[in-house]
């Protein structure tokens, strides 16, 4: 498979101080379901941003289909469009994603912008509302909807544009069961259909599910590890030392006793 | 038994009062609050909630013209009734609405009208004397009648004045309630207003209520953890530190939202979809309030 998006020593901090990337290097290829992972704080929501062109690092570069990523070639037209077009950022709040006055001007927007035509944008939209189940909420407001419905609205927003790349930051965070599932299959579901999805998150279930590759984050902002969702999520030692997994006291009727604790993968006791 | 005023621990029912400052901020969130069943309103199945938000607008527009040009209390008591019957028709609360136009017309229009019904500031035909002095009186270029008191075109004017603010209230609440807030911004587009501004405006309006809830939500938590009244200085400190934090909010939210435009193609300026054509009911009732309100300007 071919490289899409390569990182080379990506380096950021917060008002020139606080350190929020240190020596990223990441090469993700197309098609590929990729994870960054990591306790709070730890910069995947930056990392996420840097690869869609939103902010630029202090030092390092990004390449997308072999093309560098920076604020110049952004100001060319024809690159921006291809850029924007091609990689799309799906925000962990959807409130700041929806800012259009209906669902249906929130699906058209990003098509509008990339001088689509209105018929093709019109099809384009009511084709991912139907994908999307979210046909009668067409003319509603966007601040009129639940959580689930803004999430689906977000997604559905970057969908029409029709990127090769999908960026998802905390997609599943806040949202109920059911749309989680429905979400996970619309992952899978859009990966098969070719798009490459990198998506942050601290959600284990969610990168054992989607069998991607993963990217560690440590609580120093470098890549701790890379590899396998398999390899990645036996790693007792290392989920630990990042933060991902802890140890947990808890009692069971009259016993007590100590394990290492996920809400994922490890809550395994040796008794019954 | 226990007395009413004491609690089931055996304290004495003593509510912690809040201070004006806080209940003033509680009051504006919930009053942006209100503005949400506008929404409700606007999606039941009435008349005036069929129409296309491009004939409401104008209808708007022309009534309240209508209203502000005649000049006599028959023409504004018939186009209130027309009013009250296009409420009826989109099955609106009318006694909700009615209940706040009236109050805003008893302020806006008779309460302020109300002093030109003396001869003091107007003269005329008095019908009521409040007061009669042994002279008349002149200061300067003021001059005080002899007998003062209410005056029939005083009365006239004030009651017009009042007709005028109630009917253009209703009108306005008429369309405010049956059509929503993005309707009418995309029927905006009618003047010509440019895509940017109404992106600025359905942005504005969305975030005036996000942050109208961080308002509420700050000031119920700081009211559990609350036990006796703060005395003001420090609860205009509070206030203080409360409209900073929403301000500092307010700022990282709008980088977010531009980030959020930047990765969706925004450049240098931004299109939102065009309007569909209007369809045969929306020229039916266009052409009908037309007429209505040629009719209400010949009588």
């Amino acid at each position: 498979m071919e490289k899409i998006i390569r990182l080379e020593n990506i380096c950021y901090h917060y008002h020139d101080t606080i350190s929020a990337l240190a020596d990223i290097s990441l090469e993700i290829k197309g098609g590929e379901r990729f994870a960054i992972i990591g306790a709070n704080g730890t910069g995947k929501t930056t990392l996420l941003q840097i690869i869609n062109g939103l902010i630029f690092p202090d030092s390092g570069r990004l390449f997308f289909k072999g093309n560098e990523v920076l604020k110049q070639t952004l100001k060319d037209r024809g690159f921006l469009r291809f850029f924007r077009q091609s990689v799309g950022y799906v925000f962990q709040d959807s409130d700041v994603q929806l800012f259009c006055p209906t669902v249906l001007d929130e699906l058209l927007y990003g098509p509008l912008q990339l001088e689509i035509s209105e018929k093709e944008a019109m099809d384009r939209a009511f084709e991912i509302m139907k994908m999307l189940k979210i046909e009668h909420l067409k003319e509603r407001p966007t601040y009129m909807l639940s959580g689930g419905e803004k999430k689906k609205v977000a997604i559905g927003s970057i969908l029409t544009m029709n990127p090769e790349v999908l960026l998802l930051d905390e997609p599943t965070n806040g949202l109920d069961p059911k749309t989680q599932c429905f979400l996970v299959e619309l992952m899978l579901a859009l990966n098969e259909a070719g798009k490459t999805l990198v998506l942050a998150t601290h959600d284990l279930s969610l990168v054992d599910e989607l069998q991607a590759t993963v990217a560690v984050l440590s609580e120093e902002h470098r890549i701790e590890k890379t590899g396998r969702a398999t390899e990645i999520l036996k790693d007792e030692d290392l989920l630990l030392r990042v933060n991902l997994i802890h140890e947990h006291i808890h009692r069971h009727g009259e016993m007590t006793h100590r394990h290492i604790h996920s809400h994922y993968l490890f809550h395994r006791h040796d008794h019954d | 038994m226990s007395h009413p005023s004491q609690n089931f621990l055996g304290f004495q029912g003593k509510g912690v009062k809040t201070p004006f400052l806080e209940r003033g901020l509680h009051r504006l969130a919930e009053m942006i609050k209100i503005a949400y069943s506008q929404w409700e309103f606007a999606s039941r199945e009435g008349f005036f909630q069929k129409l296309d938000a491009r004939i409401k607008i104008l209808f708007l527009i022309f009534f309240i013209v209508i209203v502000s040009l005649k000049k006599d209390i028959g023409s504004e008591l018939l186009i209130g009734m027309f009013i009250l019957f296009l409420m009826l028709l989109s099955r609106l609360d009318i006694l909700c609405l009615y209940r706040r136009a009236l109050l805003l017309g008893l302020i806006f229009g008779f309460l302020m009208a109300l002093p030109s019904a003396l001869n003091l500031f107007r003269e005329g035909e008095v019908i009521f004397t409040f007061l009669q002095l042994s002279k008349p009186y002149s200061l300067w270029f003021y001059a005080i009648p002899e007998r003062i008191g209410v005056t029939k075109e005083g009365i006239y004017g004030t009651v017009m004045l009042t007709l005028r603010v109630i009917n253009s209230l209703s009108i306005t609440f008429l369309v405010l309630y049956t059509t929503s807030f993005a309707d009418i911004v995309k029927a905006l587009k009618v003047f010509r207003l440019p895509d940017p501004f109404l992106i600025i405006l359905t942005l504005a309006y969305k975030y005036l209520f996000l942050f109208a809830r961080t308002v509420e939500e700050v000031h119920l938590a700081k009211k559990s953890r609350l036990l006796k009244e703060l005395p003001p200085n420090l609860a205009r400190q509070w206030i203080a530190g409360r409209i900073a934090f929403v301000f500092r909010k307010t700022q990282s939210k709008a980088e977010e939202v531009f980030k959020a435009m930047l990765c969706r193609g925004f450049s240098d300026s931004t299109k939102i979809h065009k309007t569909g054509k209007l369809g045969q009911r929306n020229w039916v009732a266009g052409t009908v309030f037309l007429l209505v309100g040629c009719l209400f300007l010949w009588i």
